[in-house]
């Protein structure tokens, strides 16, 4: 049975596009036919990132208002075989994302047996972000350590509680998972950083990941290839422990604790 | 089948209806708008389709532009069911928007005067029935934008009140995880409500409408440590719930 998952946060330039590519990614490379889509209309992004931008012919919104196909919008992702890729529309206005035109779309992604759909979140709380959470069966909060995200994210939270299908319908509730990004030990080492305990301790939702601060993400971002693909990098590492927590492993959780210099390492400055 | 064909396809009850009250000082739309927004924070699902009687006894109402108004006020959240005490010129509009007449308090007074000469015994009884209405009991947390209202009863909340939620109750609230938004006990006046909360992180709580900020900080007590919030005559008492005995 296909799950649809939305990869939110409320604030924006917390990680959701590079979690979502990331993510979408560790997924297909287990295996699993897999689609992102960019519900970002207006201000597209997942295409950059995902290295497929110089593809993009037709858009989510084209085929929400059926002036294309699904099979003509999908772009099949350069690494991997399972992935496909939706990209949202720069052109055209977020109100033409209508909710019954979401809804046949990924009734028709569920009929291409895709297993995971992830839907990469506008930030805010307006329609493009309402839109990517209305049929979420999981959803991701992506958080950075600092007060104004968390906020942001708990108020998104209730959104998802009020708004999402599975709310209305009153059926069981979108089940929810908290990824930390941007997380340096050091800087909540030294109180400049909220640390993961204070961030559940607001949030109070199951911890999927955390993802270590990096400048690996901007540097694989500007060469269009999700951070998961940096091998042997913290960063990938934890992305790949996302996924497979997210898939029920019981993983220890790392790159979570400020390991100090040894006296040596200082002495001659290796990094 | 005789019983279902007997029945009448409409049955008229009389029902009260659950609205706020819009009271307007100022007649001037923009102005209107301007605290609209600052009210609801921008977000136009604050008052989540709430019914309203929208009451404009302090503004002049002559050059009042109604549709603009009415949907200022829907684009805001709100819906509107009626407008009370509009003058009589302005009657025949208001009724062409779909909206009611409703006369006020002018009336209800009176009834309510009639009400308690007639039946003064069994009024008590309807005091003492709503009272006992078992409390509401929420078990997920209370996330920032959401709101809670228990009325006419208690507010159980067994998980955490976060910032810029708003929990409140017309008896006494019971928060068994920290509070850090609103708590507003007694709404409809009761000063005897009170607060319980097992770590005051509160942005604000009020007690029949008498209300207590923290900017300076919480009262000296230990940090999570379970407290109660009392009205003493127009002050908010903030106290332990630790026993020294």
């Amino acid at each position: 049975m296909a799950k649809i998952i939305v990869i939110t946060s409320g604030k924006g330039g917390v990680g959701k596009t590079t979690s979502s590519a990331s993510f979408a990614t560790g997924l297909a490379m287990r295996g699993h036919k897999t689609v992102v889509i960019d519900f970002d209309v207006g201000l597209r992004n997942l295409d950059l990132i995902m290295g497929c931008e110089r593809r993009v012919v037709y858009d989510l919104i084209n085929v929400v208002s059926g002036e294309a196909t699904l099979r003509q919008a999908l772009i099949k992702d350069k690494h991997c075989e399972n992935l496909f890729i939706l990209p949202a529309s720069q052109t055209r206005d977020k109100d033409a994302l209508v909710e019954e035109g979401v809804e046949r779309v990924l009734n028709e992604l569920i009929k291409m047996d895709f297993e995971y759909i992830i839907c990469d979140s506008p930030a805010g709380i307006e329609h493009g972000a309402i839109m990517a959470l209305t049929f979420a069966d999981e959803a991701i909060i992506v958080t950075n350590p600092e007060v104004s995200s968390v906020r942001d994210s708990d108020r998104i939270l209730g959104i998802i509680q009020a708004k999402s299908r599975r709310a209305l319908n009153g059926g069981e509730p979108v089940k929810e998972h908290l990824l930390i990004t941007r997380y340096s030990p050091k800087r909540v080492d030294a109180g400049e950083m909220l640390s993961h305990q204070d961030v559940q301790e607001i949030l109070r939702i199951p911890l999927v990941g955390i993802i270590p601060e990096s400048e690996a993400v901007l540097h694989a971002s500007n060469q269009g290839s999700p951070a998961i693909h940096i091998k042997g990098s913290q960063v990938s590492l934890a992305y790949e422990d996302v996924v497979g927590r997210f898939l029920g492993e019981e993983l220890p959780f790392r790159f979570m604790d400020y390991e100090k210099p040894s006296l040596i390492k200082r002495f001659f400055g290796a990094r | 089948m005789q019983t279902i064909s007997q029945r009448n396809p409409i049955e008229i009850k009389i029902s009260t209806v659950v609205a706020i009250a819009v009271i307007l000082h100022d007649a001037n739309l923009s102005v209107l708008a301007a605290a609209l927004k600052k009210l609801t924070a921008n977000s136009s699902d604050y008052y989540s389709e709430e019914c309203a009687v929208i009451d404009v006894a302090n503004i002049d109402c002559t050059a009042l532009d109604w549709p603009a108004l009415i949907g200022l006020f829907k684009s805001s959240g709100f819906h509107p069911v009626a407008i009370r005490h509009a003058p009589e010129a302005c009657e025949v509009q208001i009724a062409q928007l779909g909206l009611s007449i409703d006369l006020g308090s002018k009336v209800a007074q009176s009834a309510e005067k009639i009400v308690a000469q007639v039946v003064a015994e069994p009024v008590t009884e309807l005091v003492a029935a709503t009272s006992s209405l078992p409390p509401m009991v929420i078990d997920t947390p209370v996330r920032g934008g959401q709101r809670i209202y228990a009325r006419g009863r208690d507010l159980i909340i067994t998980a955490v009140v976060n910032s810029g939620a708003e929990v409140i109750a017309d008896g006494n609230i019971h928060i068994y995880a920290p509070l850090r938004g609103r708590a507003l006990a007694g709404a409809s006046g009761n000063t005897a409500a009170r607060i319980f909360t097992m770590g005051l992180e509160a942005e604000l709580v009020s007690i029949a409408g008498i209300y207590r900020t923290f900017e300076h900080g919480y009262p000296s007590l230990a940090p999570q440590m379970p407290v109660q919030i009392k009205l003493d005559g127009d002050k908010i008492d903030v106290v332990s719930i630790q026993s020294s005995n």
